[in-house]
């Protein structure tokens, strides 16, 4: 080992270390620790000692994330069934494009991409009202967060009584001559409830990050704004969203990702796919393929799309950083 | 405070209807638990006419949600013990210690944190399959374990590296090998960070429903979201029952929520900010 010498520049594997050349005071002082108080014996104990550290961490990691990572998308390039293990090109993609269920799926994708500026909206809305010291803001802050702790299962489990054809929605509704809306059983609809109830379910996770992105807010544009007499509307548009674009930014690509991979709960309890496959996302119908369909190597295909989506949505946020980062 | 003048009262009206809006569904859910089947079909508002714990008691034993409830107390307990200690370990060894490779180790674990579940999931039931570790406890808890790993040690290392490299420098010029400085100084001060993450690992495991679906097929098996999704089926003629069921499962997170909120919603917020 290189301390056997023990020549001054004690530690070169230090020195030439992926985090940087350690300051001159802390290294010496180290070294010198090591030359004066440690046996000989243990040196060697003392250099693996990071390594023994990490390796729990990396090698779960490894193992059981970046490689199936890999390992998936070769599968996607193989048979199913009796073509088990044979490479057969681009066919899963092609089955996948010709499937109405993946079609479905990726329109549903589309309509997520169209509500998601009201799912922005809403939290953002009410972290400005809480920031502005509406009577109450601390208990309205607790009580809308709530939601986002309950599992999705639990949450669409509540909704299914309350949504139901007979249930009390639909009574309340009758009762003012609306109605009755078949919420989850008409196809044109349950898509978009399903994603209603994920946007209450998960509003409280973009408000608190909202409310911090306000900490960071200078109060005196705002002060500036009141003594000029600007409205509430005016104040948001001119002062709140150009001060907090970054935030808004971050919560746009967070919301997506979370609508991408956080509905498996609700949708595997509230419509299960139905009614007439209306209500596919791609991690559904992975699921399908993977748990009921008995075709990983088409599943997989579809791990990939989603991946490619997500890395789409991912690469997005990079360039808008960098870009509000250029502008700051 | 006041900062601003427009009419706060007045949006206190709407912020205080969606507050309404928030909590009703869990309301509505305890009360409909409270009722019998009667009671529920002639009324579904009206409250409860006593408070009857029959339903609760049927949906615990009979439906066997004491069973799955056991189950899921098991499982989390074992992720989040292990999360914590290697992501703790990790952690530790990443922000504090100086050796070759750290930087491309840690951009590992970032470059995890932004794989979904989604995206691995079946190449990584093969791998349990071929691992034995299908529809067993232990192959759960490594699923788990693998699944918040990542957000674990990010967390753990970005609290670590607050910690002056002084304290850790003394402690070694006092004689102590890393692992020492590990064990006696760095998870005793890691302490704040490890509860805040400890909570969120244990919310995380025990919310899913997908993974545990996944891998623990048998009925006996299962934790206790997925005992909610297959009492749906049982259930669908006797609501009652059904909301007791979702109560139940409701209740825990429900508690944990009440004495933590503040934690859970930094710590949920710095999850997401970072990660």
């Amino acid at each position: 080992m290189s301390l056997r010498s023990s020549s001054p520049p004690a530690r070169p594997a230090d020195a030439a270390g992926a985090d940087g050349p350690p300051t001159g005071h802390r290294g010496a002082r180290r070294a010198a620790a090591a030359r004066s108080r440690r046996p000989s014996g243990g040196r060697r104990t003392e250099r693996l000692a990071p390594y023994v550290l990490v390796a729990p961490a990396v090698l779960i990691i490894v193992v059981l994330r970046l490689w199936p990572l890999l390992l998936g998308v070769n599968f996607s390039f193989t048979g199913d069934g009796e073509r088990n293990g044979t490479t057969v090109g681009l066919d899963n993609y092609r089955d996948l494009l010709e499937d109405p269920l993946f079609r479905g799926a990726l329109r549903n994708v589309g309509l997520l991409v169209l509500l998601l500026p009201i799912a922005v909206a809403i939290p953002g809305l009410l972290a400005t009202f809480i920031y502005l010291r509406v009577p109450g803001h601390r208990f309205f802050r607790g009580v809308y967060f709530f939601p986002a702790v309950l599992s999705p299962v639990i949450v669409g489990a509540i909704f299914n009584l309350l949504l139901a054809f007979d249930g009390p929605l639909n009574a309340v509704l009758g009762g003012i001559g609306i109605g009755p809306v078949d919420w989850l059983g008409d196809p044109r609809v349950a898509m978009v409830t399903v994603v209603a109830v994920h946007i209450w379910a998960t509003f409280g996770m973009a408000l608190v990050v909202f409310l911090a992105g306000f900490a960071t807010l200078d109060g005196a544009l705002l002060d500036a704004a009141r003594v000029d007499g600007a409205s509430l509307a005016q104040t948001i548009r001119h002062v709140i969203i150009p001060g907090l674009s970054r935030t808004i930014q971050f919560v746009f690509v967070t919301t997506m990702i979370g609508m991408l991979t956080s509905m498996f709960g609700l949708l595997y309890i509230m419509t299960s796919g139905g009614p007439e496959g209306s209500t596919y996302l791609p991690e559904y119908y992975i699921w399908i393929q993977q748990g009921q369909m008995n075709r990983p190597a088409l599943a997989s295909a579809a791990s990939t799309v989603l991946f490619l989506i997500m890395l789409v949505v991912g690469l997005l946020q990079l360039s808008l950083l960098r870009r509000s980062g250029r502008t700051e | 405070m006041s900062r601003i003048r427009w009419g706060r009262w007045l949006l206190a009206v709407p912020m205080a209807a969606l507050a309404l809006a928030t909590m009703y569904p869990l309301v509505f859910t305890a009360n409909v638990a409270m009722k019998t089947r009667r009671e529920y079909i002639l009324d579904r508002f009206s409250l409860a006419s006593a408070l009857r714990w029959e339903n609760i008691a049927a949906a615990w034993h009979s439906v066997g949600m004491a069973r799955y409830l056991l189950n899921s107390v098991a499982v989390v307990t074992c992720s989040v013990a292990l999360l914590l200690l290697i992501g703790s370990m990790a952690g530790f060894a990443l922000s504090q210690l100086r050796f070759r490779g750290s930087s491309t180790l840690f951009l590992v674990c970032l470059v995890a944190l932004f794989i979904p579940f989604q995206v691995i999931m079946v190449p990584l039931v093969r791998i349990m399959a071929e691992g034995g570790l299908t529809d067993t406890y232990p192959g759960l808890v490594l699923a788990y374990v693998a699944q918040f790993l990542p957000f674990t040690v990010f967390l753990m290392t970005s609290y670590y590296r607050g910690v002056p490299t002084e304290i850790v420098d003394a402690a070694r010029i006092d004689g102590n090998t890393p692992y020492g400085v590990y064990r006696r100084i760095m998870l005793p001060m890691g302490a704040p960070a490890l509860l805040s993450v400890g909570i969120l690992d244990a919310l995380f495991c025990w919310n899913d429903v997908l993974i545990s679906l996944l891998l623990m097929p048998s009925a006996d098996h299962r934790t206790l979201m997925v005992g909610v999704t297959s009492l749906r089926g049982q259930y669908s003629d006797d609501i009652p029952t059904f909301a007791a069921g979702v109560l139940i499962a409701a209740v825990p997170v429900l508690v944990t929520y009440l004495f933590l909120q503040r934690q859970i919603a930094d710590g949920m917020t710095a999850g997401s900010t970072k990660g």
